[in-house]
This record gives structure tokens, C-alpha cells and sequence, in this order.
């Protein structure tokens, strides 16, 4: 136990000190806060909706019209009928300036000559021809044109039959008010968050399983395990190993996690609130992600570990780890693709294999519906898998630390242990 | 302290390494673990770490079985390595806490065994920025760190230049003076005659040849001459020898001077001086014959075939 305790002690100087660990942790950290923090700084408000100098106690105000298109650019507009209404034009595409010109080979030159973005012929009240030199995937100028051409046109009718514009648009679209009482989850919300966290734990048992792999091939590859063999335990080294590898790893998504999750909780006002489908986690699904994502972790890591004893050189351990890879792929894009669906029987059976609990069984507890009996059952599956891949990884390592020269196949690793 | 190896058998799968090897060492002598690559010298010391357990046989320690983790035992691998990344202290000290030592302990010696080597500048230093005999010196001290009452030496000499290795010669003298127990591997039979007091020959997992060094260089002489000519090559005078002198000598080996002969049974050494002094052999050079190390491991250790 003391000398896991100084192996743990060793391995963990080695991550912390570690001056790409150190930078990486404070500069995802600095700039996840630094991020966070500009509305403090500089008005955001076209981008949030919310203006900072407005103080912060005032009720959010949702605007009564509706969300004009914001536009800066140029028109040509050829209309020889003027059935177009500039003014109502401005008003759909806010910002942006309506030049008329006298036919179409003017409206054309204009774009051509780059005077113009984009043109307008206008045929009739329903008919409309639009001109653009380069149509881009977000150009919806023409959809924008169309909605103004319906309001000009339902104008125009109200104005023939002696109607009220206003009257009408209120009975025919008016102004409903709604007030959401969600009783239990609001999955629209927990979808993002829950995707995240997906990618975060999959990215931690990828980065380190394959750094912890990649330090136990290097001890055998320097020669170094000759000595710590022959001065402690192969479960010391291997359990001493793996554990640094978790506090590393927890230590650094829970700065960087906690710094992000606490700069947006002082500024969520100034956000307008428009980050927390990411960044408003229920306290309990960031510890049931924090226990289960740890113990995931350690399933995967002790494996990690183990494959990495089986071979000698560094280059080997890419091949020794791909089968773990595969499956820990697959289990990503399982729980990312069953993210809409975490009531359905795909992810209720991941939830309770320790492969793929530590990522579905939050989903689950984030977005579906689970009692607590399947977490407690998921759980005890989850803690006497992570033993067992402990006893299993640690004999793994037992047996492959001090055999050198070809990778030894899993398979026949096995069948040794089972010999044994 | 004397520990003892006895009757130790290995197997790896199917196949036997070791078949019931077994040697002594005692405090303040040295024992020579001679053998080929892959004799298996390497797992008998594993055994003896209890990196491997053995199949069969026992390990004791004045007399009692021996448990290597209640002992400090300091040991220098052939397969050298540290830990390139990290500085020189920082890896001894964590050696020296895995083997019990408390950390301020760890430093003081750390920096005693660096002063003694020779290399307490590079203290601070990254391994990896050492040169290959610094490293090596690294290693011994890393070795040595925790005052081992055993120390094992697996090939210690490889790769030092003559000035480290006299430096190394002294550190070994001092630890065999110091009273530790000192398994002293090596190809390089000169060391290993000038530490040893016995020494182990192990052949395909077997030792064939064990006791102290003087006795056996001894007993490997007994009733064998040494005879060179200054008017007959080598291999005429072998000849000359296996025709003529038939019944009273035989010849067994040659070094690169002289023939080696064993005397016939009831034949006193003056009886073949005068037969050789009365024949036309001019003696170049005659004597009793005292193998060196390297004779008695190529004679023990060398295959047939």
C-alpha cells in the first residue's frame, strides 16, 4: 500500500508537472472564462439579445416584432410596375440598402461590377426574378423577398377593400402567451448538455487510456520496468499507474469543467441564458457523470494499461490498443445516435453493461426515465467490472512487463493466464 | 548472512529453464554467476527477487526461507533504464522510497552515492541528457541507494571506459568490504577473478561447475602440465607428443603459447620432464598448468558440437 502510495505520487508529479498538461489545463480554462466573461466587457447584445448596460435585475423582454433579417448589403432592384414598397423592404431586410435601376442589363452590370450584392426584377405583385453573381449556402435573400412580397401583397388588399391591416394580422396571427410548467425533464434543454458530456468522457478515457498504454510500453521499451519489478509489485505499478492517470484526468476536466461552469453561472444573466441547453447541468447528473465517467475511466484504463504490457517497442502500442479503441468508438457513436432516444431498449441495455454504462446511464438519468433500483444494479455491475478489469489488467501486466521482442497477442495472453 | 539457492527448477510452459540449480553466497564475499546468454542467470536472479517463482526448490537465508521484499536487496540490471524524462534525484529518490526509505533519507544518500560516483553536478539533470556512462553511473547509485545487504551486479562493467571502470572496481571492493553479499554476473572473467571468491558456472540451466574460485583453479590444474617447444610448432609438437609419449601423458587442450597435458596415472611430473629432456624437444617453457577463469568457463560452458 505505501509503495502505491509512492507510485501514485510519482506518476501524478509527472502529469502535473508536465508543462503541456499544466498549459493545456489553464488555457482551456482561461479561455472558456475569458469567453464567458465578455459580455462584461464588450456589447454583445446583438449576439445575445441582451443589452449589458441594461441592469441585470430587469425582466428578460422578448422583442414584439418579428426578428428582422439583418442584412448590409446591396440591392439592385428593378420594379418598372412599382409594386414594391421600399419601405417595407427595409423593414425585412434590416440594414440593407435598395438601389433601382432602370432594366435588368444594369441590375446584371451592378453585380457584375460588384456595386451590388444581389437584385430584384419585379414581374408582377406574385412574380419576381432574383439576381446573384455567387448564391452561398446561407443566402436566404430570396425567402426573405417572398415573405415582403405577401405583406405588400395582403396590404394592397387591405388597402382596395377598405380593411384594417393591423385588425386582420392581429385575428389571423395573434399574439399567444405561454408559460411552460415542466414537471419533471426538459430533454430539449439536457440534450445538448448530455451530448457534450458524452464527447468529454470519451475524450478522457481516449487521451489518457492511451497515455496510460503509452507509459507502461515505455517503462518496458527503457528498461526501466527491470528495476521497479525487482523494488515493488506489478498490481503497485500498474494500480499506482492508472489511478495517477484518473486524478490526472479528473483534475483537469474538473478545472477546466468548474472554471466554464462557474464563469457562466456569475454571467448567465448577460448571456440572456442562452447557453444553458450546454452549460446549466442539474447538480446530480454531473455526479452521477462524475462517478460513473470515473469508474468508466478506471475499466477502461486498467485495460489500457494491460494492453500496453503487452508489447515492447512505443510504436506497437496503437495496434495493441485498437480493439479497445474500436469499442469505445462504437459506444460513442451508439450513445450519440441514440441520444433522442434514451428510453428505447439500445440504450437500457448499454446502461447496464460496464462497456457503455459510464456514458448511457447519465443520458439516461439526464433525459429518460430510470429508477433508482437500475442506477444502484448498473452501478454494482460498473464496480465489480472495474475490479475485475483491475485483477485482470494487473495479471495481463504480471505476465507481459518483462516478456520482450514481438507483441504478444491478446488471445494467447489469455490462454497463458488461464493456464496458469 | 549466508544465502543460499537450492534445487531450483523453472519451467516456462513446457519448457524447463532451470533444472534444480543451487549456490551460496555469504556476507562480504562476492559469488560469480557465470554462464552463456540465455544459460539462465537472468531468471535465477528473478527467482531469487521473486519477480518469477520458482517450480521447485528453495531460497534460504541463514538457513530460514528467504522473502526477498523483507530484505533490502540492491540490483543493477543488464537491460539498464531509468526514466529519461525525469531528473536524476527525482528517480532515485522515488527508488530508493520503493524500497522503504523515507524521502529525507532517499536525498541524503542520493546525494552521497552521486558525490562518490563522481556525478553530483548532473543531480538536477534530465537522465536523458547524461552521457551513456553517466547514465550508467546513474544506475549503480540507484543501485546502491538504499544500503542493500545484497547487492546483485548483472554485467556492470559494459560500457564503462577504463577510468569509471576502476571507479566502479572500488565501489565494489568497498561493498564487499562492507560486509555485503555481493552476485556478481559478468563475461568479463578478469573482474569476476579479481571480486570473486566463488563463483557458479551455469550451463543450459544447470550449474555445472560451483565452490570457491582458488580451489577450483586448483583442482582444474591438478595433474596438468603446461609444455611448449622453442624447435616444434604447436601442432607438431602435439603430434610428436601423441605418438611417442602415449603412455605416459595425454594432451587435453592447448592455450596460445603451450599445449596442455594430463599425466598418466602413477606418473610423477620428473618422470616426464626427463622423458621429454631426453628426447630432441628443446623445452621452450614447462610447468604445472593453472587454468584461468576463462579456460575453466570455455571448458564448462563451450558446447560439444
Amino acid at each position: 500500500m505505501k509503495k502505491f502510495a509512492v507510485i501514485l505520487k510519482y506518476e501524478l508529479k509527472e502529469y502535473i508537472s508536465s508543462k503541456g498538461f499544466v498549459a493545456f489545463t489553464l488555457l482551456l480554462a482561461i479561455i472558456g472564462a475569458v469567453l464567458l466573461c465578455l459580455p462584461r466587457f464588450i456589447d454583445m447584445s446583438a449576439f445575445t439579445g441582451v443589452d449589458s448596460s441594461e441592469s441585470s435585475n430587469e425582466e428578460e423582454t422578448v422583442p414584439d416584432t418579428p426578428a428582422a433579417y439583418n442584412s448590409d448589403k446591396k440591392y439592385a432592384l428593378y420594379d418598372p410596375g412599382n409594386i414594391a414598397d421600399i419601405k417595407l423592404l427595409s423593414d425585412y431586410f434590416f440594414g440593407a440598402q435598395f438601389v433601382k435601376v432602370s432594366d435588368t442589363g444594369e441590375l446584371e452590370k451592378m453585380l457584375e461590377d460588384e456595386t451590388a450584392d444581389a437584385g430584384f426584377a419585379v414581374k408582377s405583385q406574385t412574380e419576381y426574378e432574383y439576381y446573384v453573381f455567387n448564391k452561398t449556402m446561407y443566402d436566404s435573400d430570396s425567402e426573405v423577398f417572398n415573405e415582403a412580397m405577401k405583406a405588400m401583397s395582403r396590404a394592397r388588399y387591405c388597402e382596395q377593400h377598405g380593411l384594417d391591416l393591423s385588425e386582420i394580422t392581429q385575428m389571423y396571427d395573434p399574439p399567444i402567451t405561454v408559460t411552460e410548467h415542466i414537471l419533471n425533464k426538459n430533454t430539449t434543454q439536457s440534450y445538448w448538455y448530455c451530448y457534450a458530456l458524452v464527447i468529454i468522457v470519451f475524450m478522457l478515457i481516449m487521451f489518457y487510456g492511451q497515455m496510460i498504454a503509452v507509459s507502461v510500453t515505455t517503462e518496458k521499451s527503457n528498461r526501466a520496468i527491470e528495476v521497479l519489478v525487482t523494488s515493488t509489485t506489478p498490481n503497485s505499478l500498474l494500480f499506482g499507474k492508472v489511478i495517477a492517470g484518473a486524478i490526472a484526468g479528473l483534475l483537469q476536466s474538473g478545472i477546466i469543467l468548474g472554471t466554464i461552469l462557474v464563469s457562466y453561472r456569475f454571467n448567465r444573466q448577460l448571456w440572456g441564458g442562452m447557453l444553458d441547453i450546454v452549460l446549466d447541468i442539474p447538480a446530480n447528473v454531473l455526479i452521477v457523470f462524475a462517478v460513473f465517467g470515473t469508474l468508466g475511466y478506471l475499466f477502461y484504463a486498467f485495460l489500457f494499461g494491460a494492453m500496453g504490457a503487452l508489447v515492447s517497442k512505443t510504436e506497437d502500442v496503437s495496434k495493441s490498443v485498437s480493439g479497445l479503441t474500436m469499442i469505445i468508438m462504437l459506444i460513442y457513436f451508439f450513445s450519440l445516435f441514440q441520444l433522442s432516444n434514451v428510453d428505447g431498449i439500445i440504450i437500457k441495455v448499454l446502461s447496464y453493461l460496464p462497456f457503455s454504462s459510464y456514458t448511457t446511464m447519465f443520458m439516461r438519468i439526464a433525459m429518460g426515465s430510470v429508477a433508482v433500483w437500475e442506477i444502484i444494479v448498473s452501478l454494482i455491475i460498473l464496480i465489480a467490472s472495474v475490479i475485475g478489469a483491475g485483477m485482470l489488467g494487473a495479471a495481463l501486466y504480471r505476465m507481459g512487463t518483462l516478456r520482450y521482442g514481438n507483441p504478444i497477442k491478446l488471445s494467447a495472453a489469455l490462454k497463458g493466464l488461464k493456464k496458469q | 548472512m549466508e544465502l543460499e539457492i537450492r534445487d531450483i527448477h523453472k519451467s516456462f510452459g513446457e519448457n524447463e529453464v532451470l533444472h534444480g540449480i543451487s549456490f551460496k553466497v555469504q556476507s562480504g564475499q562476492a559469488l560469480g554467476l557465470l554462464g552463456r546468454n540465455g544459460a539462465g542467470k537472468t531468471t535465477a536472479i528473478r527467482i531469487l527477487m521473486d519477480v518469477f517463482h520458482a517450480n521447485s526448490g528453495q531460497i534460504l537465508i541463514d538457513g530460514k526461507p528467504f522473502r526477498a521484499e523483507r530484505h533490502k536487496i540492491g540490483y543493477l540490471p543488464e537491460e539498464r533504464g531509468l526514466y529519461p524524462k525525469r531528473t536524476v534525484t527525482d528517480q532515485m529518490v522515488f527508488l530508493a522510497r520503493l524500497r522503504g526509505m523515507k524521502k529525507a533519507d532517499a536525498l541524503k544518500s542520493a546525494a552521497k552515492w552521486l558525490e562518490r560516483l563522481g556525478i553530483s553536478e548532473y543531480a538536477g539533470r534530465k537522465l536523458e541528457t547524461l552521457s551513456k556512462g553517466n547514465q550508467q553511473k546513474v544506475q549503480l547509485a540507484a543501485t546502491l541507494i538504499a544500503d542493500p545487504e545484497i547487492v546483485i551486479l548483472d554485467e556492470p562493467f559494459s560500457g564503462l571506459d577504463p577510468v569509471n571502470s576502476q571507479v566502479l572496481k572500488d565501489v565494489v571492493n568497498e561493498l564487499i568490504d562492507a560486509g555485503k553479499a555481493v552476485i556478481f554476473s559478468s563475461h568479463q572473467m578478469n573482474y569476476v577473478e579479481e571480486f570473486c571468491d566463488s563463483i557458479a558456472i551455469i550451463h543450459r540451466g544447470q550449474i555445472v561447475l560451483s565452490g570457491r574460485l582458488s580451489e577450483i583453479k586448483r583442482e582444474y590444474g591438478q595433474n596438468r602440465l603446461m609444455l611448449s617447444a622453442s624447435n616444434y610448432q604447436a601442432a607438431q609438437l602435439e603430434s610428436k607428443l601423441r605418438t611417442e609419449f602415449s603412455d605416459i601423458l595425454s594432451v587435453s587442450g592447448k592455450t596460445k603459447t603451450a599445449l596442455i597435458l594430463n599425466r598418466a596415472d602413477n606418473v610423477s611430473t620428473s618422470d616426464i620432464m626427463r622423458r621429454i629432456a631426453d628426447s630432441d624437444i628443446e623445452i621452450y617453457k614447462f610447468g604445472s598448468y593453472e587454468p584461468s577463469l576463462g579456460d575453466i568457463f570455455v571448458d564448462k560452458a563451450g558446447d560439444e558440437e
